[in-house]
């Protein structure tokens, strides 16, 4: 055998504890949900012998769950578009930004994503509460007499998903405006170009593969999130993460609750795809 | 004009991503019985109540130690990723990258559900805490494998070569050349790893073993029937214990994160 084999084969295992780790713990448990998905539901037990494509069948014919399905899609664009529009300045500011402070603000960026989840959601319900920070200050004021429905409902739910999310925005759209060379933006100035000519033409076509990735992120996460609509919707609105746990988790129905979440990731799927098509065509077409 | 808007328009977004994590943190000086706005008083009432709670102590220490664990698995499996990635991957390169951030671009949700069935469907149930250090050593690789490998993006492998021709084995020069020079991407991904195991609730909560807690299930489990700011005092500690572990390390051991 000559030595430059030999030191490739070497190399392999390097690879092979996290190689081994992603197939036997990320790609078959993945394809044991698909399984899952069509296996008669049990009697007591989690599943029963046998295959059928009756969960599915459930899935269709249910109102109720395509109903979520749709809510939860359209949830989940709503964020994307909010964390967009909130994003997009904060990324701009700290991809040009060149004063002192902006290592605090990438900070204030970065700390959501240091704490949990849990507690995001708990400093939601506080501020977002019937109880909470903004109804108090509301009341107090004299401007409304009863509690403002803030959480309990969709509009708390995206409120404090976009909240959760917006790093996710932020930090793809930043890395894609550091790339723009900003002589582009003073040659265009001093070719007589708007500011509002300089964004649309050069900034938000370049920025483009920031925007997609981090739109996508922030849309799958939203999708799937489920600490934070389960704490902000209560039992009073469900989104279909939260569903398909309660369906696992309470209930046992192990087939149904894979059907379901299948279901999700395949409409969310298409969604991305759909999406980054129509992203790229328009925006080589311009 | 309108760039004072902007700057406005900036700090108001800066304020809304501090707003929970600052209000928490308020809300556990509390002196009243209940969460209330304004607080009714300053008092440590709430964190005296928590350090008396057997429970919460419990699931702390669970939590330390499963990131601990995490940790250390999460750190070898991944340094060892990343170099094989930027130096021997070749051709495979951008394959192995897709395969090692998936667990990242994975809904966190369906993760968990895929491998709760999975420890069924082969038997080893969740009895053990072994699904639960699989969940979060998956779960936190991508972050170790992303910071080293930039940090080994601009490793000379020249190096690695001089001290070969000069007689050091693939040990010394592991230990003694590249592991010191990629140290602040290992540490960023170790960091990272524990800080994310620390937090992460979804997979957690569904491979955790009967009776078992950590820190964010024991929380979440709390803040469905309870309102009293015990809670808020409870995610202070972890606030600040995060906040804790970041600076002494950026301060003693250097620090670089990549986090995309």
């Amino acid at each position: 055998m000559n030595p430059l084999a030999s030191k490739k084969r070497a190399s392999l295992l390097l690879i092979a504890p996290a190689a081994l780790l992603i197939f036997f713990f990320l790609v078959l448990p993945y394809l044991t949900i698909v399984v899952m998905s069509f296996r008669v539901p049990g009697d007591g037990t989690p599943y029963a012998p046998g295959f059928t494509t009756g969960n599915y069948l459930h899935f269709f014919s249910d109102s109720f769950f395509l109903q979520q399905t749709f809510n939860t899609l359209m949830i989940g664009a709503i964020c994307t578009l909010v964390c967009l529009v909130l994003g997009f300045p904060v990324a701009w500011q700290l991809a040009r930004g060149n004063s002192r402070l902006r290592g605090i603000a990438y900070g204030i960026v970065l700390s959501p994503l240091l704490v949990g989840i849990v507690i995001r959601s708990y400093g939601w319900t506080i501020i977002l509460g019937n109880n909470g920070m903004i109804n108090r200050t509301l009341i107090s004021m004299g401007l409304v007499d009863r509690p403002v429905g803030l959480m309990y409902n969709t509009l708390g739910i995206v409120i404090a998903l976009s909240h959760v999310f917006l790093p996710f925005m932020i930090l793809p759209v930043m890395a894609a405006i550091q790339g723009i060379d900003p002589s582009l933006e003073s040659a265009a100035r001093s070719l007589g170009a708007s500011r509002a000519t300089i964004f649309r033409r050069i900034i938000l076509p370049l920025s483009m593969p920031g925007i997609q990735a981090g739109c996508i992120l922030t849309f799958v996460l939203s999708l799937s999130a489920y600490v934070t609509p389960a704490l902000i919707g209560g039992s009073k609105v469900k989104t279909m993460a939260v569903t398909v746990v309660d369906t696992l988790v309470d209930t046992f129905q192990w087939p149904f609750g894979s059907a379901l979440a299948l279901m999700l990731a395949v409409t969310g799927a298409v969604i991305v795809v759909i999406f980054a098509r129509m992203t790229r065509m328009k925006w080589k077409a311009a | 004009m309108s760039k004072t808007f902007f700057t406005i328009f900036c700090l108001l977004i800066y304020a809304f991503l501090l707003a929970p994590i600052v209000v928490v943190v308020l809300a556990s000086f509390n002196s009243g019985a209940f969460l209330t706005f304004p607080p009714q008083g300053l008092s440590l009432r709430w964190y005296v109540v928590f350090f008396h709670n057997e429970v919460f102590w419990r699931a702390i220490k669970t939590s330390l130690w499963i990131a601990a664990v995490t940790t250390v698995i999460s750190s070898i499996i991944g340094t060892m990723a990343a170099i094989y990635h930027v130096q021997f991957a070749g051709k495979l390169k951008e394959t192995v990258r897709v395969a090692m951030m998936a667990p990242l671009l994975l809904p966190e949700v369906l993760t968990a559900i895929a491998l709760l069935f999975f420890v069924y469907t082969i038997g080893i149930g969740t009895q053990t805490v072994l699904p639960l250090i699989i969940g979060h050593v998956l779960i936190t690789l991508p972050f170790v494998f992303i910071n080293v490998s930039a940090s080994l993006e601009s490793y000379d492998v020249s190096w690695t070569m001089a001290a070969r021709s000069l007689g050091a084995g693939p040990f010394t020069r592991f230990w003694r050349i590249m592991l010191p020079l990629i140290k602040p991407g290992v540490i960023g991904g170790a960091l990272f790893a524990f800080i994310i195991s620390f937090d992460v609730f979804t997979i957690s909560f569904m491979l955790k073993s009967v009776g078992m807690s950590t820190l964010p299930i024991q929380l979440y489990d709390y803040l469905r029937t309870n309102f009293t700011p015990e809670a808020a005092a409870v995610s202070s500690l972890s606030v600040f214990l995060t906040l804790l572990v970041v600076v002494v390390t950026e301060k003693f051991l250097g620090l670089k994160i990549h986090r995309f």
